[in-house]
Order: structure tokens, then sequence, then C-alpha cells
């Protein structure tokens, strides 16, 4: 039945009213949160035009909200409680004896398709710990009957949706009596029922990871097998799969870029490159079954779950009392973290620097704009100290102090591998080296407390010991070249003697000629 | 000077004393030196002789080993907590330490390339072959001492480089079949390289390899002087009488062989003022390194075991051994020209380029 003129301009209406709301909302949220004091990021995305460069891009104050929202953590809690996962069901019931698998039986002969599932199957980690196919699909395994088999009275399910497999999964890792014989973790249920993915799951988004995106569903290996997907080398390969898929993130609004970011981070190098276990993946921050976003209240607790030592000196820090004062990600970035550096404490160039950067103009409240600390290049003291202020002559006295123990370190140990690479054993000097850039390491990271002194004491210490592997070096050195001196010394004489041995023997030649010529021949 | 240019068929032997003239001295008449001097410097030599000095270079750097030794025995602790601070001490706290033990380093080097180069001389010119048998074999002997030299001297300095080469030169011994593993006991002392295996290697060092080297050496000498120096054209004669021209022994000879001695020395002043013996880290039993390798020498051995199954890389070069110290009873030709004898030359080489190329491949 077609709809009469009426019904049409007012659904047209509605529609134009509702986009009106729509962009007001939307509106609103830019301007409330560039307001806030850090970047805002909904935990569940909305949708915005299309993906963007979460760290690298050249960012106005008014660019799109994404590319800010992505670079920095999240500010909010997980927002409102939104639909959430059912409880975990119970596992599938269905007849068994324990031994038989009509299912593999049947299937493994069916095609190739099918072979090669059963095939997954029997080489994954649940075919090799009895966990048949009809702990998940439901079904009698005993039965050679494909109607008895596959009969709904039997439990059959066939193929679960992602949202049924979810529980599917659940139903056994939940079960800590179940998994106490692995030794596995039985809280992923609840975990990803906190996550994103979870939550979107839950209301209804189908697209989004479940276990078997990231575990598979046949093929299941163990996370500490190399070549499953969730190996920690692999991790970020996997999540890139979705998250470098602009096609698949459009409608979230999350940009697609993190993997060619972090693949470029002294993190993603370590991992990637080194691999280096100990590098964090993407988990490693996000989470895992409950992936999220990090809040920004929590970012130096994500980072210093490896950072240890830092996060404690930076907690001294005036930064740390700050509820909107710098986090790691301010000074560091998130996918893009880069090596540190006393040289990159300030700009090469003061930027212009006024009050409006830290202080709203409107409220006077103190707050920082995310969008300054978009790239790496922008992460500097003298992005907020202005070079009158006493803090940027703090930050400066820190910079002098670890460029002057650097430079001494590196002249050391510059020479005693001169010194080594001439042959000399310069081991005495390891002691002293190695303090020296011990202290130097430690005054690098006591740059988190933003306390000249602290940073002081250590690079006196460094310069201290740094100087006494440079006297032993250049005693070395002195030596090395003593010796070759030496050298050409006694060549030079033995050079001679060889001369006069050669004079002699012509000498014993010509009179050996001499009286040749005298003797008779036979 | 006459009579050196005393020609085949002349009445004077070419190992007999000539112009020997011992003073009537006080110490002559109570020791008899001079006339024993004169017995072992004035004899003649055939004048085609070529041995470019490899034999008395060998010995020179024999010597410069013993005193060197000698001097580092003065420091060195034989145990696994004092070998290498004691090397060490040596190396940057004696004076002139770093000299002695590189020149003692590079002269172990030195003295196996002229040993090899000696063996391959006398293989080129035939010089194993009739009369000089016992010679021969006396000289495998004197080989096979100098590569153990260099074997149980590497593990003295007990750092990581000495430790792990000792680990896999010790391995391939216990490979040997049937007596592998009694071998790789007797070696160690044990299992394991360990603080018994630096005893037992400073022990076979300093003592049983010093006397065995000496002895071999003094009847290879003895042997040398009875026979004289082979003619490289001319196969031996089955009597007392050498062949060919020849030339006094003392001191034209003698002379060449001291030029050749400098020039030695002087080489090896330059690689320990250049390149000093050099010191690692400290034995560790637990830290492994990333490429463990066996010194130059047997780096052919180490590189052919990969290649073939190891009771074949154990056999392969213990017959050859064999074959090499019982070359003069193999290879029945008289001739001694190269170019009369190309079967035993082609085997020679070929051999002489697999080793050099399982060593370079070694190497790399």
């Amino acid at each position: 039945m077609m709809p009469t003129p009426r019904r049409d301009v007012f659904a047209r209406l509605t529609r134009r009213a509702g986009a009106v709301a729509a962009i007001c909302l939307f509106v609103a949220v830019v301007l409330a949160r560039t307001a806030a004091a850090e970047s805002p990021t909904p935990v569940v995305p909305t949708p915005t035009p299309s993906p963007a460069a979460s760290a690298g891009a050249s960012l106005g104050p008014s660019a799109s909200l994404a590319p800010i929202a992505t670079a920095a953590p999240v500010t909010t809690p997980s927002g409102s409680p939104g639909p959430t996962l059912p409880p975990v069901p119970k596992p599938i019931v269905h007849p068994s004896d324990a031994s038989s698998n009509t299912c593999y039986d049947c299937h493994s002969a069916v095609n190739a398709t099918q072979a090669q599932i059963s095939s997954q199957w029997s080489d994954s980690v649940h075919g090799k710990n009895g966990v048949g196919c009809a702990d998940c699909h439901g079904g009698d395994p005993r039965s050679t009957s494909m109607s008895v088999a596959m009969s709904p009275q039997a439990g059959f399910i066939g193929k679960p949706s992602k949202a049924v497999s979810v529980g599917v999964c659940g139903s056994c890792h939940s079960d800590a009596a179940r998994m106490a014989q692995y030794q596995l973790a039985t809280d992923e249920y609840a975990k990803y029922a906190t996550s994103v993915h979870g939550q979107l799951l839950a209301a209804g988004d189908s697209r989004v990871a479940a276990c078997i995106d990231c575990h598979g569903s046949h093929d299941i290996k163990k996370a500490s097998d190399p070549t499953a997907a969730v190996y920690p080398l692999n991790v970020p390969k996997l999540c890139s799969s979705c998250h470098s898929n602009t096609q698949l993130m459009q409608p979230y609004g999350i940009p697609t870029d993190q993997y060619a970011i972090y693949s470029q981070s002294v993190h993603g190098q370590d991992l990637l490159q080194k691999a280096d276990l100990r590098a964090p993946t993407c988990a490693s921050c996000h989470g895992s079954h409950d992936a999220k976003p990090p809040k920004s209240s929590d970012v130096v607790d994500v980072c210093g779950k490896c950072h240890t030592a830092t996060q404690a000196l930076y907690e001294k820090s005036r930064h740390s009392t700050l509820d909107v004062g710098p986090k790691c990600w301010t000074c560091h970035g998130t996918h893009d973290v880069q090596p540190t550096s006393e040289d990159r404490l300030f700009h090469p160039t003061p930027p212009t620097v006024n009050c409006t950067i830290c202080h709203d103009p409107v409220t006077n409240t103190f707050r920082l704009k995310t969008e300054q600390f978009a790239t790496d290049a922008d992460r500097r003291c003298d992005t907020c100290h202005h070079s009158a202020s006493a803090e940027y002559a703090q930050a400066s006295g820190i910079r002098d102090a670890l460029v002057k123990a650097s430079a001494t370190y590196d002249t050391a140990d510059a020479k005693l591998q001169q010194a080594a690479a001439l042959g000399m054993i310069v081991t005495d000097a390891d002691v002293a080296l190695t303090e020296a850039r011990t202290d130097l390491i430690q005054a690098r990271a006591a740059v988190h407390t933003t306390q000249l002194t602290d940073v002081a004491t250590l690079t006196d210490a460094a310069v201290a010991k740094a100087g006494e592997a440079d006297a032993f070096a250049d005693s070395k050195l002195s030596e090395s070249t003593f010796r070759r001196e030496a050298m050409v010394a006694v060549v030079i004489v033995i050079a001679l003697n060889v001369f006069v041995l050669l004079a002699v023997r012509r000498r014993i030649h010509r009179d050996d000629h001499a009286a040749e010529g005298e003797a008779p021949v036979a | 000077m006459a009579g050196r240019d005393e020609v085949l068929g002349a009445t004077t032997a070419p190992h007999s004393a000539v112009g020997a003239k011992p003073a009537d001295t006080w110490l002559e008449r109570r020791t008899g030196l001079g006339a024993l001097s004169g017995a072992l410097l004035h004899v003649r030599i055939p004048i085609e002789s070529r041995t470019w000095y490899l034999g008395g270079l060998t010995l020179f750097l024999f010597g410069l080993q013993i005193a060197t030794g000698t001097l580092l025995a003065l420091y060195y602790k034989p145990t696994p907590d004092g070998a290498y601070d004691s090397v060490k001490f040596i190396t940057s706290g004696v004076t002139f330490g770093w000299l002695i033990r590189s020149i003692h380093h590079w002269g172990a080097n030195l003295m196996i390339i002229c040993m090899v180069l000696h063996v391959v001389r006398i293989f080129w010119q035939g010089a194993y072959k009739h009369r000089r048998e016992v010679l021969w074999l006396v000289g495998a002997g004197l080989l096979v001492v100098t590569i153990g030299f260099g074997f149980t001297g590497y593990l003295l300095p007990w750092d990581q480089r000495a430790f792990w080469a000792t680990t896999v030169g010790t391995e391939i011994a216990g490979s040997v079949p049937v007596v592998g593993d009694s071998l790789l006991n007797l070696l160690r002392g044990g299992a394991d390289v360990t603080e018994a295996t630096l005893s037992r290697f400073f022990g076979m060092h300093v003592l049983v390899l010093p006397l065995l080297l000496a002895a071999l050496l003094a009847v290879h000498l003895t042997i040398v002087h009875h026979l004289g120096l082979a003619n490289p054209k001319k196969a031996e004669p089955n009597g007392p009488e050498p062949g060919g021209k020849l030339k006094p022994f003392f001191p034209n000879y003698v002379l060449d062989e001291v030029i050749a001695w400098y020039a030695v020395l002087a080489i090896l002043v330059i690689l320990a003022s250049v390149l000093p013996a050099g010191l690692e880290d400290k034995a560790n039993a637990l830290e492994t390194p990333p490429h463990i390798k066996p010194e130059w020498y047997f780096l052919f051995l180490y590189e052919l075991l990969k290649m073939v199954p190891r009771l074949v890389g154990i056999v392969l070069p213990g017959i050859a051994l064999g074959v090499l110290a019982l070359l003069p009873f193999l290879d029945r030709n008289p001739e001694v020209r190269p170019r009369k004898r190309p079967i035993a030359l082609g085997i020679g080489l070929l051999t002489l380029a697999a080793i050099a190329v399982l060593t370079v491949m070694g190497a790399g």
C-alpha cells in the first residue's frame, strides 16, 4: 500500500528533525569535549564520516574529533551501562559415550572443505583434549544416522551464531572445575562482557570480534603456540586484521592506521622486528578479552605495568598531582611511542606559548589541548612552559645536565672502544663505565620527577664515573701509541742487523766464487 | 776456503766435519765442546738444497716459545679462579707482559704454520723417501706434539673463547670410535671442561709436551745431521755419499737461516704490537657464546664434522694422519722430482686444497 502525501511529508519532517537533532547532538559533544581537560573518546564509538589518522597528522583545534580521540586515552568511564551479555550459559547437553565421534567419521569424508575442517579440529587443542564436535554443535556423536545425530532432540544446534558462540565458549571456559586441569583462567567471558567488543555484540552488532575471530573455531591453538594468531608476536597483526580495515571501521569512526604507527614505534620495533616478547602488544595496553581504550586516569597504571620504576618517579612529580595534567601519553604518545633523548625535551625553535594553551580563557581552569600533542615533534616541555617561566628554566637545567653526562659517557665509551680495537684490554674500565651508564639511565628516568636536583645528583655521579673510564681509556691509548712507536724502533734495529748479515753473506759468496774459480772442477 | 767446492766423489762426506780445528784450550781439553760444535757445524750440504729455512724457523719459534712460556709461567696460576686474572695481570700489569704473551700467542701460530709448510716442502721434494723414513716418522710425531701444544695452550687463559673452543675440541676427541668416551674423560678429567681439565692441560703444556718435543727434536736433528740435507733433484743414494755439488753448512746456510729468523722475529714484533693477544670475558659454563669455533688449525676438522656423519668425520682424518705418517712406506716410487710423481703430488695437492677450502668455510 502506497503512503499518502500527508504521511510522506510527516515522514520527511521527522527524518529532517532527526538529522538536525543528530547534528546538534554531535556538535554539542564536540564542544563539550573540546572544552574538557583531555581528549574524549566514547567507549562505544559513535559513527563519524570516515576514519582518519590517529597520530602524526596535522590537527587543528577544530579538527575531526576522531583523530584526537584515538590518539589519546579516553577520559570517561565506560559510559552508561548498555546492553550486556547474558549470564554464562550452561554447556550444551548432548548424549555421549565419551569415545565415539561419528560427526568426524562422516564429515571428514563429505568433501574437501569438510575434510579440512575435520583435520583442523583433530589438530587443534580441543581435538587433542577430548572436546568433540557435539560439545559446541550439540547432537549425538554416537549415532551414525544423520537424522538421529543431528536432531534437535539430541541437542543439535548447528552452526552457532556469533552471539551464541560466545556463550558456547564461555559455558566451558567459565567453569573453574573444568578449566583447572588446564590451568586456564575462567574470567574471559566476564571480561569480554565489559569490553567494547562484548558490549557492541550484546547490542546486536555481530561485526565485532568474538572468541572465534581471534582464536579460530575449529583450528584453536594454545596462546603459547607461536603459530597461534593470539601468540604475542602475532597479536598486532591479528588486531589489525579488523582495525586496519577502513570499510569495517568506518561505521565506528575509528582510525585504521594504528598498526602502521605502532609498527614504527619503539614497542612495535622491539616486538615485530626483534621478536622481543617483553615489548607490549595491543592487548598489553588495551586488554585482550576486555579490550577497550584505556581511560586517561588509568594510563599511568597501564604504562606502569612495565615501567614500574618510571611510574614511581612520575608520581613524585608536580605533573602527577594535577588531575588533568600531563600523563605518559602527553609526552610519549600512544601508539607512536618513540625513543627518548634529552635532545627531545625542547623544540629546536621555541614555539609561541600563550595562557590559553593550558588555561581555559573562560573558566580559567587548567586543561590541556590534546591536539597540541598529536605529533611526536610537539611533545616537548616548551609546548606548555614558556621560556621565561621557572619551569622552563628547571627543564632547561635538566636537559643541560643530561647532555653533559651523556656526552661524557659517549666520549669515554668511544675511547674505550678505540682502545679495544687497538687490541688493548679495557675490561678494567667496565665497572666505571657500567656505573656511569646506570647513573645516566637513572638520571634520564628521573626526568619524570621534573626535579633538577634529583636529575643533577645522578648526572654528576655519571660524569664522575665516566671521567674515570675516560682517564683509563686515555692511558690505554697512550700505551698503544708507545707500543707502535717501540715496534717501529725494534723493526728498524732488526732491519739494520739483517743488512749487516746480508753484507756478510755477500762477502762470503764473493769469496766462495773466487775460491771456486781457483779450484779445479771435476 | 779451499775444499768448499768439493764435488761428488770427494772423500769428505756431506755431514763430516770439515776444517774443524778445535783449539787446544783449557776449556776444550776439559769439555771437547769445540770438537762437538765443529762436528755439528762444519758439514757440507748439497748446493741444490732448498729448505726455505722452514725447519730452522720452526726450531727458532720453539726456542722463543720456551723462553716466553717460561716467563709467562712466572705469573700464571693454573686454577679457574686464578688463570683468567693472572693472564689479565700479565697482559695489563706486568712490564712488557703484553709483549711476552703476544709473542707467545703469535709464535704458537707461526710455529704451526712453519711446521705445516715444512711438511709440505718435504713432501714436494720427496725428502721422506729412502733412508729418511725414520726421520719422517719422527717429524710426524713432532707435528702431532706441536698441535697438542696449541690445543692445550688455548685453554690456559680461561676466557670464554678458550673454554668453549676446548669444549668443542674435546667433544671432537670424544667422538672417536670405541675409545671416544674414555678419551674425553682422560682429556677433561671428567664429563665437562672444569678445573681438572685446566690442570691437565697446564701439566701437558708445560711438562709433558715440552719434554716429548725436546726428545723428538733431538732425535730429529741427530738424524738430519747424520743424513744431511736432501737433494731435491736427485734420489737419495744407497751409499753414504751424496750426489751433486756441495756447499758449507756453516757459515753459508746458517747465515741465511739467521736472516730468516730475524725476518720472522720482525713479523712477530709487528703482530704482537699491532694485534696483541686479547682476552675475552672470563669462562662461564652457563653462558654459551653465539659462535663457538675451535682454533683455526682445527677449523677444517670442525667443518668436515658438520658435513659428514660424525663417525666419518673422525675416522677419515685419522686415516689421513696414518697415511701421512706411513707415507715413506706407502709411496715406494724412488723418484723425488715433482714432475715425475704426478699421482702422489696430485693426491697431496687435492688434500691440501680440501683442507684449505674446509678451513675457509669453517671460518666463514
